[in-house]
């Protein structure tokens, strides 16, 4: 789990800490009288400890999902998967902000070449290993699997009425198994909203 | 009660509640409670002076003087410091804090602020009251993010020795909010218009706030501002024949960095969970949540133009962002208002009309004394709709991770 940890922050640091320099430099450059060159630096800092930091975790993330090759794919071994479950309607349905959230996940993730390590798994099988987890939830259920532990972490931070746990497994198959369940959310009885809700459907292209 | 709410109903306001009528406001009010600065306005170049519409006559002079309302704030570093020492403090949940740390380390929006030629095209069609009334929306919005910019970046600085994650955060927030007001500045620029950050950093008056209502007032700050925000632009993508100004097409990704800054609090809430978890808690949490609410709908309601402007209707707006700002805020709080209850918007409704016989008071001919006292009798109403609606039958709240939820709860 550790060399996953920070895969995403790695990644983009390593592409672009010149950019972020001069982006910096740019959207900052309007405050006149501000000594910019105090905390200018610092920020550039940062960026640049960091790659040097967890440039090895990025590559042993690439290498765990090009599983294609026969060397490699002998290579992995068991790895933790992350998850988020609740019922369907909360995940799907109520938390808009969640959507927005995966939509901006997967553009950083395009912008920084980087492949994509996290899925929504609907009525997913290996619920079937934590009854304490099945006891409390409405189904159908949907869970947010990542090998991202940092990520899930965060998630649990903002999501709050979800249930966090991990597991190992073998291949990638285990998580992302789910049984069949038919998802129909009612509209809302009342919508206030001076905007349509998202369209249901969103989550496909995040299934498996 | 009252005074000491009109005094925090400023500094909350992060996100421009556009329109100085909060000073105008809050001045009506209560003359002796606001400390009205002058901000500097500044040409940004000497060269354009061909008047454009109305607002474009005014910039001739080089300066203009605003008065604008967004408050900044200070806060008691030595007691920050206490709060997050990782040797003192053993509640703090280290872990949530390093994924917040890399969430922020990661910056999805690093690329995301930049300007193209429709800006200065859309300003230079903008005409007329609506010119003005954009200006002052990117002027409050500004000076807002910007107030933000000061108070993560030294608390960047302060908490660097104690805690070394939480200030890094602090420093990684104050990154957004700079880049935020820079674009926001440049914005201004198209408008012949800049605001002098560096003046504003020294001339203005700073509020102080106990830690504890940093933490209230900053986390529904956020939370509101990311609303306002996702509400203004989904709205915008729906009717685009409203989409008068290329800005609100950045507001998707930008509100989300809003709704990061409101997790980080929520955080720092949850490794303090003295401010979450008493009878005090849940008083504080209800006058917050009532602040931050009837200061944006005051403001919103003097200042229609602005969102009729790009088709809202401001008061089914407002209603909206409260309602989602206080369902999210009832993940963190340990108690919030009822305002889904319709007498909710009644009392705001109520309010917002007495605030505008305050207004038109203040703008009569009467000499000061008069003014004053015939202010007297409606400052005594909205302090009694104020209280009616504070003590309105509260709905009690809180994270799963802190309150003592029912443990048969069902996910």
């Amino acid at each position: 789990m550790s060399s996953m940890k920070s895969l995403c922050a790695s990644a983009v640091v390593n592409v672009t800490t010149a950019r972020s320099a001069t982006e910096l430099r740019q959207s900052t450059k309007s405050f006149p009288l501000l000594s910019l060159s105090q905390h200018l630096p610092k920020l550039i800092t940062t960026a640049t400890n960091i790659s040097r930091r967890t440039t090895t975790s990025v590559k042993a993330t690439v290498a765990d999902f090009k599983s294609s090759d026969p060397i490699e794919q002998e290579q992995e071994k068991k790895k933790r998967y992350h998850f988020l479950v609740a019922n369907a309607k909360f995940m799907l349905d109520e938390e808009e902000h969640f959507q927005e959230q995966l939509f901006e996940r997967v553009r950083l993730f395009k912008e920084r070449n980087m492949e994509q390590d996290f899925w929504l798994v609907i009525e997913p099988k290996f619920l079937d290993q934590f009854p304490d987890i099945t006891k409390r939830l409405k189904r159908p259920a949907v869970a947010l699997v990542s090998t991202n532990g940092t990520w899930i972490k965060f998630m649990k931070l903002r999501l709050d009425r979800v249930l966090l746990e991990s597991f190992e497994a073998e291949s990638l198959e285990e998580p992302l198994a789910s049984n069949p369940a038919k998802l129909e959310f009612e509209n809302p009885n009342k919508w206030n909203a001076p905007y349509p809700k998202y369209e249901s459907g969103w989550w496909e292209s995040f299934l498996p | 009660m009252a005074s000491e709410m009109m005094a925090l109903l400023k500094p909350i306001s992060k996100i421009g509640y556009y329109g100085s009528s909060t000073t105008t406001t809050t001045r009506t009010i209560l003359p002796q409670r606001v400390f009205s600065t002058v901000i500097r306005m500044s040409a940004a170049t000497a060269t354009t002076t061909t008047t454009k519409g109305s607002g474009g006559g005014k910039n001739k002079k080089g300066i203009k003087e605003t008065l604008l309302a967004p408050r900044f704030y200070t806060t008691d570093f030595d007691e920050m410091e206490q709060l997050f020492n990782t040797q003192m403090n053993k509640n703090l949940n280290e872990a949530e804090f390093e994924a917040l740390l890399q969430e922020f380390k990661t910056d999805y929006n690093q690329t995301h602020f930049v300007r193209n030629k429709e800006f200065k095209e859309a300003a230079d069609e903008m005409q007329g009251p609506l010119r003005q009334i954009f200006v002052e929306f990117l002027e409050r919005s500004c000076t807002a993010e910007f107030s933000g910019f000061l108070l993560y970046k030294e608390l960047g600085r302060r908490l660097k020795k104690t805690n070394p994650v939480v200030a890094e955060i602090f420093s990684l927030m104050s990154r957004d909010e700079a880049r935020h007001a820079g674009f926001l500045n440049k914005g201004l620029s198209d408008f012949n218009l800049a605001l002098d950050l560096g003046f504003l950093t020294k001339a203005r008056k700073y509020t102080f706030f106990k830690p504890k209502f940093i933490f209230y007032a900053t986390y529904l700050s956020e939370k509101i501002g990311y609303w306002r925000y996702i509400t203004i632009y989904r709205h915008l993508k729906a009717n685009p024949e409203y989409q008068v100004y290329p800005i609100f097409k950045y507001f998707e990704n930008w509100c989300q960095d809003e709704n990061r800054h409101g997790d980080f609090f929520s955080a720092l809430m949850k490794a303090q969970p003295q401010f979450l978890n008493d009878w005090k808690a849940k008083l504080w949490a209800r006058f917050f949540c009532l602040s931050v609410y009837v200061t944006m709908y005051l403001n919103d309601t003097q200042r229609t133009a602005f969102y009729e402007g790009i088709g809202l209707n401001t008061k089914e707006f407002d209603m909206h962002v409260i309602i989602e700002t206080n369902r999210t805020t009832a993940r963190i709080f340990p108690a919030v208002l009822d305002v889904e209850n319709p007498e909710f918007k009644r009392k705001l409704d109520r309010m917002a009309e007495i605030n505008s016989k305050i207004l038109a008071i203040g703008e009569s001919d009467d000499i000061p004394l008069v003014k004053n006292l015939k202010r007297i009798p409606h400052i005594a109403a909205l302090v009694s709709e104020l209280l009616a609606a504070y003590l309105m039958k509260p709905i009690e709240s809180g994270s799963v991770d802190i309150a003592e939820m029912d443990p048969q709860l069902v996910y």
